[in-house]
């Protein structure tokens, strides 16, 4: 039962490696001899392509071979120290926790607090303005040490970070130089080193900084969800018109009564009353014609006040944009990478 | 130089602030003398000028009617009264304007009606009906009066009253006017136990049409 637990991830792991083949036949007959369940075999195998000439890969697989050989024989210890050896060889690699039995896995783990390496150190590809964003960088140390982070390329290494740190580390550059400018456009290196005592391990990653112009506001036409009303508006119909010239020819003939000499008779009406009946039609008709549109004080008011608001936002984005065209817009790349150097 | 270009800049300025009109009118009116028996009713023509900047305004009208006697009256003949109205008009605030002129009208026979002379003050109301009608309603008082028959008038024994519109028509290019003036002159003649109240009195109607500009 151990061993059928074991033999799964066993037949899967070159599907983990990759792409990369074994070179060694030697090692390929270990391997096909752990695949058989042979495990002395495969030991004994795996132990003699260790004496041959054998590339970084094949010596990677070799030393895998027998911690998962060791681990099937319930050799802890020494699966731990061939797992050792692997992760010296190749910092980066991970066992697929699905695909692996949790003994091989606890050896792995216990391998990896035992060495001294910086893992997973990765750099995001981002783009932000001089002084305003930084870059994330991570990594992770196998053990408590003295890391030292650097950015190598440019006229003097730059110092990031220098810390003791174990575990995952989250680091902040915010690619200014110790002046504060943006640092010049380039090719550059992440290095991370650790140390403890004697061990000491690097890694680097590569990037690539570069610099352009930093996108300028337009100017706005409108407030976002506010429009301009109308200025005016058709009050609705009224009898006021036809009123007022009721009233005003009312006057008009009142007045010439009231002002008639009574010595000359009674007044005559004849002229105030066809300028006031023509006074009454003109009312009338005023008064059943759609009203002229008035200004709408409140909407004219509004309407201001947006125009104002507009004109001092537009304000804003010149005095932004003046800004902005002095400044630098990095766009950071991380580069492909040749991998850690111990 | 630049006072003459300052004076070319504001140039549109100042003539969106100003208006004038100038048009004919048809009249017709009601002329009474001394007493009921001396009626007077005619028609004519005249032409009207106005002009307007900003608060100030002057108007001036000529007209001439043909007055014959009503049935009944004791009058037998006929005469022409031409009269001629000017009024300086300031906007004073709101609708209310404040007016002063001057009111000349001469009778032809010169013995049949009496010719007078007058400086006029009043207050005028105008107020926007709508959109290009406007009416106005004024009121004032003739002061200094003079008659061809001689004769005084008290204080407040001389009064005019008058109600006018206007309709723009074509974009406000033509406008139609209507006008009406009543005077009532308490003119008296002789002194002591001769004196003699001898008011005169006219209603006068005018109908036009104004070019705008």
């Amino acid at each position: 039962m151990r061993r059928h637990l074991l033999f799964v991830p066993l037949l899967l792991l070159p599907a983990g490696l990759g792409a990369q083949t074994i070179q060694n036949a030697t090692l390929r007959r270990a391997q096909q001899a752990y695949d058989n369940l042979d495990y002395r075999q495969a030991l004994a195998l795996a132990r003699t392509a260790q004496r041959e000439r054998l590339n970084g890969f094949d010596r990677a697989r070799d030393y895998e071979l027998l911690a998962f050989t060791y681990s099937a024989m319930d050799s802890i210890l020494k699966a731990v120290d061939a797992f050792k050896e692997v992760i010296s060889l190749e910092p980066e690699r991970e066992l697929d926790p699905t695909r692996t039995s949790p003994k091989v896995l606890s050896a792995f783990q216990v391998a990896l607090t035992q060495v001294l390496v910086v893992r997973q150190l990765r750099v995001d590809s981002t783009d932000f303005v001089g002084g305003q964003g930084a870059v994330g960088i991570r990594y992770t140390v196998t053990q408590p040490a003295r890391v030292v982070t650097r950015i190598m390329g440019g006229a003097a290494p730059l110092k990031i970070d220098s810390a003791v740190a174990n575990g995952q580390v989250n680091l902040r550059w915010q690619a200014r130089l110790a002046s504060g400018d943006p640092v010049p456009a380039g090719t550059y290196t992440v290095v991370v080193e650790a140390a403890v005592g004697q061990n000491n391990f690097s890694a680097s990653q590569p990037i690539r900084v570069t610099h352009g112009a930093v996108d300028t506001l337009p100017h706005l036409i409108s407030l976002p969800g506010y429009e301009y009303l109308p200025e005016t508006e058709i009050p609705p119909k009224s009898w006021k018109p036809m009123g007022l010239a009721l009233v005003y020819s009312g006057i008009a003939l009142a007045g010439t009564s009231a002002l008639s000499s009574g010595d000359l008779g009674s007044a005559s009406f004849r002229e105030a009353g066809v300028i006031g009946g023509g006074l009454m039609v003109a009312g009338f008709v005023v008064m059943l014609r759609k009203p002229a549109p008035q200004p709408a004080r409140g909407n004219i008011l509004y309407n201001r006040l947006l125009r104002e608001q507009l004109t001092r936002r537009n304000a804003e984005i010149a005095q932004d944009n003046i800004r902005r065209r002095q400044q630098v817009a990095l766009r950071v790349v991380a580069l492909p990478r040749t991998g850690g150097v111990r | 130089m630049k006072a003459f270009f300052s004076l070319v800049a504001g140039l549109p300025t100042v003539l969106a602030a100003q208006h004038g009109s100038v048009g004919v009118q048809a009249a017709f009116g009601d002329y009474r003398e001394v007493s009921s028996d001396l009626h007077y009713r005619g028609s004519g023509g005249g032409l009207t000028a106005s002009f307007t900047f900003r608060k100030l305004g002057i108007e001036g009208s000529m007209v001439g009617v043909t007055y014959d006697p009503v049935a009944g009256s004791t009058a037998t003949v006929s005469f022409k009264a031409t009269q001629l109205d000017v009024r300086v008009r300031y906007l004073i605030t709101g609708p209310v304007s404040a007016e002063v002129g001057f009111v000349n009208r001469k009778a032809k026979p010169e013995f049949e009606a009496q010719s007078m002379g007058a400086v006029r003050a009043g207050v005028r109301i105008a107020y926007p009906l709508g959109p290009g009608v406007q009416m106005g309603l004024r009121s004032g008082m003739l002061f200094g009066s003079k008659f061809s028959g001689g004769g005084t008038v008290s204080g407040i024994g001389a009064l005019e009253l008058g109600l006018s519109m206007a309709v723009d028509a074509l974009r406000g290019r033509v406008r139609l006017t209507g006008d009406y003036d009543f005077q009532r002159v308490a003119r008296t003649t002789g002194s002591g136990a001769a004196k003699a109240d001898v008011p005169i009195q006219q209603a006068l109607g005018r109908v036009g049409l104004a070019v705008a500009f």
